[in-house]
C-alpha cells in the first residue's frame, strides 16, 4: 500500500520510536490521498470520523479528548447538579445524538420518530422567521412543555431511465408537520435538514475568503452554466458581515457560530452568541434567563470538531477508481466539487497552510426545482444549496449504515444523489446518465473511494 | 461523557498505519474467522445474559410495587446489581447496534434528569413503558432506576416511596428490559444477525472490509473502555473530589462498575463469558501465537486492574476522600492496562495481514 508516506512517516518516527519505522520511505503516489493535508487520518472502519487531526500536538490531543466527552454529553433540565440547561424545547439532548459517530444521521423511520437527526428549518415565503415557531421545529420538550410539533414523512419512488435503457428507482421524501402546538401559518416554508458530518470543519474554516471568492462566478461570466455565489452572513463574534461557510445553505461563518447555533437551536442551550432561549416570544417557552453554557464550554464543543481529522481516500491505485476520477472531471463535477483548496492562517496551527481536497467550493448553487426548498436563507435562494464536501463520503454508511445523502436524506445511495442533481448540475447529471453502466460504476467507484 | 476514542489509541492508530506502509514483510495472511467467531459469541452471550437479568429486574420491581416491603426492595436492588453486571461487562464493545440504534443512551444515560423526573412524578401522566420509550435516555435506563431504588443519599426505605415512584420504577425497568431484549435480538443470528458482520468480516460483511478491520475495532474498543474507566469514571470524581461526577454513586456500585468493565476486556480477550467459550480460538490465542510474552503480560495486567479496583476499601465515594492512595493505585493499573492494549496489542493487530 502506498497511500501513506512522507508526512505520516515523519510523524510516526518523531512521535514514538517504533522498530518498523526504519525502512525506506516510498514516493508519494499523489497528494490527493492527503484529503486533509497533514491532518489526514487513515482509518477505514466505523471509527473513521472520530480520529483527531493526525498532526495535533499533545496538548491539543488532551483538549480534544476533553472536548470529545462534551460532544457526547447529554444535557438535562435545570435545575441540575451537572449539565443542566436543556430546552425547554429542543431536538436532541447531545451533539452526538444527531451526528452519529460524527457522521450523518438517518431520516425518520416513521412519522414522529424521535431518534432521527433530521430537523426542519422553518420560515415564511419571504425568508422571515415563522411566527410562533421561529426558524426551526423543535420536536421535543422537557417535561411540562409542549414540543412545537412532530415531523411527518412520506416516501415515494420515481423511476429514472439511463440512456442505455436501464432503469433505477430513486426515492423522494415528503416532509410535513403534525401535532403542531398551535396552527401553522399559511405562509409556512419547511426546509428539511439532515445533520451533517462534523469532521474537517476546522480546515474549511481556515480556507481564506479570497480563495473561495475567486471561485465565485455570480453572473456566470465564463458561460459554463455554473454560477457559484457566496452567502454573506452576520458574524456574531466579530460583529461584521462575513462569508458563510457552514450548514446546507452556508448560513454560518465560523465553526464557533455553527456550534453555538446548534447548541441554541437543537438543544436549547443559550450561550454567549445566542443568549436567548430558542423559543423566546412563544407561549410554550420558559427559561431562567441564565446562560446555559459558557464561552469556554462553547469553545470546547467547537474545538472538538475543528480538530477532527479527515479520512484519506481509499483504493486510489485501482484502475477503476483512476478512470472514475477522469470521468468525474469530464462530467464537470469538479466545477462545484472543487478538489484542491488551501488553508491560510488559523489559531489552531495544525490547520494552517495545508493543501486539502474537500471537493467543495463552499459556494451556493441553484440545484434545480427537484431539490428546491423554496425557503431563502440569508442570500441563499430557495433553490440554492452550498456544495457539500465529498471528502470521506465513501465511508458514510460504514460509519452509520442508516445514513443517507442530500440535505433531506432522500438519496439512499450516492447514485441516487447524483440523479437528483439539477439546475447548475444538470449537465453533469445528464453526462452521468448517458454513460454506459460500466462507466457509471467507475465514476461511482471514484466517489465512493473518497 | 463517553468518548469515542482515547489519546493513546489516536496516536497508536496513526503511527502504526504509517509504519505498516513502509515495511514490506511477507507475512502470510491468516484466517481470523475463528477468533472473530469466538469474540462475537462472547458479545452475544453477554447481551443474552443482560436481556435475561433485565427481565428479572422488571419482575422484581413489579413485585415491589405489589407488595412493598423492605425484603422486596432489597430483591429489586439485587436484581439491579445483577443486571448492571452484564451491562458493564458489555462496555468493552460499544460498537454495532448498541451505538447505532440509540440503545446505549436509552439503557445507560447519565446524569439522571432529576428535574424532569420529579415533574413526571408530580404530574398525573400515566407512566408506562411506551411513555418512557418516548422520553430521553436521561429519564430512564440504569441510572434512573438506580436513583429511584436508592434515592439521592442511598438510604431510601420502602416507606419513602410514593405510589407514583413504584409506578415509574416498574415502567422504567420494563423499558430497560425491552431495550436489552432488542439489543440481544439485533445481534442474534435469528434476529438482526449483526453477529454475521463480525464473523464474516472481509467476506461479505457490510461493516468490515477485512478481518483486520474487525479485529482493530474489537481491540480499540477495549482500549476505549480502559481509558474511560481510568480517565473518566475514576478520574473525574477523584481529581475534582466531586461526587456529582460519580456515575453509580446512589447504589454505591461504582467499584463493581469499574471491575466489570475490566472483566469486559478480560472476557473478550480470553474468549469466554461466565467461564464458557472457545478459548482455543480467542484473541489471547492469536496474540500468544505472535508474541507469547505480550499475551502473558496482558492477562496479568487485566487481573491486576481488577484486583486493585476491588482492593479499594469501602465505597468509591468514601475512597475518593479517605483512601486516595488506593484509588490512585487502581487508576494507575487501569492506565497501564490501557497503555498495553493501545501501545502493544493494537499495533500487533495492526501489523497482521
Amino acid at each position: 500500500m502506498k497511500i501513506l508516506s512522507t508526512v505520516r512517516f515523519l510523524i510516526a518516527c518523531v512521535g514514538i520510536s517504533l522498530a518498523a519505522c526504519h525502512s525506506s520511505v516510498e514516493p508519494q503516489e499523489n497528494n490527493w490521498t492527503y484529503a486533509g493535508g497533514e491532518t489526514t487520518v487513515f482509518s477505514t472502519g466505523p471509527d473513521a470520523y472520530t480520529l483527531p487531526l493526525a498532526n495535533l500536538n499533545k496538548d491539543g490531543l488532551q483538549k480534544h479528548l476533553e472536548a470529545d466527552a462534551m460532544f457526547a454529553q447529554q444535557f438535562v433540565t435545570e435545575p441540575a447538579e451537572r449539565f443542566g440547561g436543556l430546552g425547554p424545547i429542543f431536538n436532541q439532548n447531545a451533539c452526538e445524538s444527531c451526528h452519529i459517530r460524527n457522521g450523518k444521521s438517518a431520516v425518520p423511520a416513521y412519522s414522529g420518530d424521535p431518534s432521527s437527526g433530521l430537523l426542519l428549518r422553518l420560515g415564511t415565503e419571504n425568508g422571515e422567521e415563522l411566527p410562533g415557531f421561529g426558524n426551526q421545529l423543535q420536536t421535543k420538550a422537557v417535561f411540562g412543555f409542549t414540543p412545537e410539533g412532530k415531523i411527518s414523512i412520506e416516501e415515494r419512488e420515481k423511476i429514472v431511465r439511463f440512456a442505455d435503457g436501464m432503469e433505477t428507482k430513486i426515492r423522494e421524501l415528503q416532509y410535513g408537520i403534525q401535532d403542531s402546538y398551535i396552527p401553522l401559518p399559511a405562509s409556512t416554508r419547511i426546509s428539511p435538514r439532515m445533520a451533517q458530518a462534523v469532521y474537517g470543519l476546522g480546515l474549511l474554516e481556515a480556507v481564506p475568503e479570497s480563495e473561495i471568492l475567486a471561485l465565485a462566478d455570480e453572473n456566470d461570466r465564463n458561460g459554463d452554466g455554473i454560477s457559484g455565489r457566496p452567502n454573506w452572513v452576520w458574524d456574531k463574534q466579530q460583529q461584521s458581515i462575513r462569508l458563510g461557510r457552514f450548514g446546507w445553505k452556508a448560513a454560518q461563518p465560523s465553526a464557533l457560530q455553527q456550534s453555538a447555533a446548534a447548541a441554541h437551536n437543537d438543544m436549547g442551550l443559550s450561550n454567549p452568541l445566542f443568549p436567548e432561549e430558542n423559543c423566546t416570544g412563544q407561549n410554550n417557552c420558559g427559561g431562567d434567563g441564565k446562560m446555559d453554557i459558557s464561552n469556554e464550554e462553547l469553545e470546547l464543543f467547537t474545538f472538538y470538531f475543528q480538530t477532527l481529522g479527515v479520512p484519506a481516500p481509499r483504493n486510489q491505485n485501482s484502475n477503476k477508481v483512476k478512470q472514475g476520477r477522469l470521468l468525474f472531471f469530464e462530467a464537470r463535477c469538479n466545477a462545484c466539487h472543487v478538489p484542491p483548496l488551501h488553508t491560510g492562517p488559523h489559531p489552531i496551527r495544525e490547520l494552517a497552510y495545508q493543501t486539502i481536497h474537500p471537493y467543495t467550493d463552499l459556494l451556493l448553487h441553484d440545484m434545480g426545482e427537484d431539490l428546491a426548498d423554496h425557503r431563502p436563507e440569508g442570500k441563499a435562494s430557495g433553490r440554492e444549496w452550498r456544495t457539500p464536501p465529498l471528502w470521506g463520503i465513501g465511508l458514510t454508511q460504514v460509519v452509520n449504515p442508516q445514513a443517507t445523502f442530500l440535505h433531506d436524506g432522500r438519496a439512499r445511495t450516492i447514485e441516487e444523489a447524483i440523479l437528483w442533481h439539477g439546475g447548475e448540475a444538470e449537465y453533469s447529471k445528464q453526462f452521468y446518465m448517458k454513460l454506459p453502466k460500466s462507466e457509471r460504476e467507475k465514476l461511482l467507484a471514484f466517489v465512493e473511494s473518497l | 461523557m463517553r468518548r469515542k476514542i482515547s489519546l493513546f489509541a489516536a496516536i497508536a492508530v496513526l503511527l502504526l498505519s504509517a509504519c505498516k506502509s513502509s515495511s514490506n514483510d511477507p507475512q502470510p495472511s491468516m484466517n481470523h474467522e475463528p477468533v472473530l467467531t469466538t469474540t462475537a459469541q462472547v458479545i452475544l452471550n453477554t447481551y443474552q445474559d443482560l436481556s435475561q437479568k433485565a427481565a428479572k429486574l422488571q419482575e422484581t420491581t413489579a413485585l415491589l410495587r405489589q407488595v412493598p416491603i423492605e425484603a422486596h426492595l432489597e430483591l429489586a436492588r439485587q436484581a439491579w446489581r445483577e443486571a448492571r453486571s452484564p451491562w458493564e461487562q458489555s462496555e468493552g464493545f460499544l460498537f454495532g447496534p448498541v451505538d447505532q440504534e440509540g440503545l446505549d443512551p436509552s439503557l445507560d444515560s447519565w446524569p439522571v434528569n432529576v428535574s424532569d423526573l420529579q415533574a413526571v412524578l408530580n404530574s398525573s401522566h400515566t407512566i408506562t413503558v411506551e411513555f418512557l420509550q418516548q422520553q430521553e435516555g436521561t429519564l430512564k435506563g440504569f441510572h434512573t432506576i438506580e436513583y429511584l431504588l436508592w434515592g439521592e443519599d442511598g438510604k431510601k426505605t420502602v416507606a419513602d416511596f410514593s405510589e407514583r415512584e413504584f409506578e415509574y420504577l416498574e415502567a422504567c425497568a420494563g423499558a430497560l428490559a425491552q431495550d436489552a431484549a432488542r439489543l440481544y435480538e439485533l445481534w442474534s443470528p435469528e434476529g438482526g444477525n449483526y453477529i454475521s458482520n463480525v464473523i464474516n468480516a472481509g467476506k461479505g460483511s457490510k461493516v468490515y472490509v477485512s478481518q483486520k478491520a474487525a479485529l482493530e475495532e474489537i481491540v480499540s474498543a477495549l482500549g476505549v473502555i480502559a481509558d474511560e474507566v481510568a480517565n473518566g469514571k475514576i478520574n473525574e470524581p477523584f481529581s475534582q473530589k466531586d461526587l456529582t461526577l460519580e456515575e453509580s454513586r446512589f447504589s454505591a456500585n461504582s467499584k463493581n462498575d469499574f471491575a466489570n468493565n475490566m472483566r469486559s476486556i478480560q472476557n473478550i480477550y480470553l474468549g469466554q463469558y461466565e467461564g464458557e467459550g472457545d478459548t482455543a480460538n480467542s484473541l489471547s490465542a492469536l496474540v500468544s501465537s505472535l508474541d507469547a510474552s505480550l499475551d502473558t503480560r496482558l492477562k496479568e495486567h487485566i487481573q491486576k486492574a481488577i484486583d486493585d479496583i476491588e482492593a479499594i476499601p469501602g465505597t468509591f465515594s468514601e475512597a475518593v476522600f479517605s483512601h486516595r492512595a488506593e484509588v490512585q493505585k487502581a487508576q494507575q493499573s487501569v492506565r497501564d492496562l490501557q497503555d498495553l492494549i493501545e501501545g502493544e496489542v493494537l499495533p500487533l493487530i495492526n501489523s497482521i495481514k
